[in-house]
């Protein structure tokens, strides 16, 4: 929430980062176009230093973001084009924090700005490009001008009118600097649930890493590699994730039922035994997978009339 | 009514499809939930949803052809949130053909505040500060 008191923050958060400058390509916003451009601008940035291949042409981001009506792209829009362009889109704490811990580790962010006043709202989107300490000011690629230098001042100013929205594109290796678990695996997941499994599977993988016991992330890409019919690595992180806690009840279901399909029917059974839930639903979901062990593993196609 | 009704069945069919095919497997979205499976109730808003969606982008002369793959992009949440907040949520854009249609006055006091540093509006001023 914003509220009157963030007078006080810059002095506490600008001290604790360091400049910054990030060699983002610039591109000039075609017309009523400066979601798709922002979105170009940050791609062909991680092109540039990573093996990252953005799967869309430029005509199809500007068909993805543009609504006419509007003049201009929704918040959706853009984070579900850079998802179709192959890359994880993760929304900031809304805090200069945030940004400027990005920045220090070099990751752009797209901000959405209104560059006039409520009453006669100018929205903009802008990829930040780094932050000068000295000079107390921001850098972005603003409308046609390739890292403008802003006061701190007036970009705050112009930030919090959108609520201080800003968004990292990352290719799903990297991992936001800022990032929590939670927030994070919704990211990734969210690449899952819109087409993109391989490039989730890759930041589930990259999550671990730095997140090496968290037990939604080891059930999300078990889950994923379930999914994608890998089943020996599927196996492999229900086991791990029941190591660490023993009683999953997701985790368990998910296993004997994986079990049950890899002709391991006793140890099916033994699994799905040991799961229990206060939840009627997953407790369904448990009573229906130890039916389907005790019929033999076939999955009965119940035949609704 | 008839229509509907044949949606509506349609809508279940595939709501009833989808949970035999994975009755036995928690999915992942599990998590998000507080560890509550979706209920068919929420599956079939979410749905309708994405019909409002292009409904919506059609209206606002978005290309035809890419409807489909936009709303497809969209998670449940998102294509919610666009279905019930499309009139407020901010769209950004270029600031020079909105601004064609200020009068002058307008023009005048954001080119001030721009000086001042309290807006953005024009790429050429510099503030004072």
């Amino acid at each position: 929430m914003m509220s009157g008191c963030a007078s006080k923050e810059p002095l506490i958060s600008t001290e604790r980062y360091n400049s910054s400058s990030i060699k983002v390509p610039f591109v000039a916003p075609r017309s009523d176009l400066c979601g798709a451009t922002s979105i170009e601008m940050v791609s062909s940035y991680w092109q540039s230093i990573t093996t990252y291949t953005p799967r869309l042409s430029k005509e199809e981001l500007d068909a993805r973001t543009l609504i006419p009506a509007k003049s201009g792209t929704l918040q959706v829009e853009l984070m579900a084009t850079a998802r179709a362009n192959g890359l994880l889109a993760y929304t900031l704490a809304p805090t200069l924090d945030a940004l400027l811990h990005e920045l220090e580790q070099q990751h752009p962010v797209i901000v959405l700005v209104n560059r006039s006043y409520s009453w006669y709202p100018l929205w903009h989107y802008a990829p930040v490009t780094g932050y000068n300490k000295k000079d107390q000011t921001i850098l972005m690629h603003f409308s046609n001008r390739p890292n403008e230098a802003i006061n701190i001042a007036t970009f705050k100013r112009l930030w919090e009118r959108s609520g201080n929205w800003g968004v990292v594109l990352l290719p799903p290796e990297h991992l936001p600097a800022s990032a929590s678990s939670e927030a994070f695996l919704r990211s990734a997941y969210n690449l899952e649930k819109t087409g993109m499994r391989e490039q989730a599977i890759i930041a589930y993988k990259s999550a671990l890493q730095r997140w090496p016991k968290d037990i939604d992330i080891l059930f999300a890409l078990a889950n994923a590699y379930y999914s994608s019919n890998k089943l020996t690595a599927a196996e492999q992180y229900y086991r791990k994730l029941l190591s660490i806690e023993p009683l999953h009840p997701l985790a368990l279901n998910n296993l004997s039922d994986l079990l049950c399909h890899t002709g391991r029917q006793n140890e099916a059974m033994a699994t799905i035994k040991k799961a229990d839930s206060d939840n009627i639903e997953i407790q369904s979901i448990i009573n229906a997978t130890q039916k389907k062990i005790l019929n033999g593993c076939t999955l009965q196609a119940s035949p609704k009339k | 009514m008839n229509i509907s009704k044949l949606l509506l069945s349609f809508i279940l069919s595939i709501t009833l499809l989808t949970q035999t095919s994975w009755a036995q497997i928690a999915s992942t979205e599990a998590i998000f939930k507080q560890a509550e499976t979706l209920s068919s109730k929420d599956k079939i808003i979410q749905f309708t949803a994405r019909q409002d969606v292009a409904k919506i982008l059609a209206q606002m002369d978005v290309e035809p052809a890419m409807i489909k793959d936009r709303v497809a992009a969209m998670t449940d949440e998102e294509a919610s949130k666009f279905a019930n907040e499309i009139d407020t949520l901010p769209a950004g854009g270029d600031a020079v053909g909105a601004l064609i249609g200020a009068v002058v006055f307008v023009f005048v006091i954001l080119l001030i505040t721009d000086i001042l540093g309290l807006t953005k509006v024009f790429d050429f001023t510099r503030t004072v500060r």
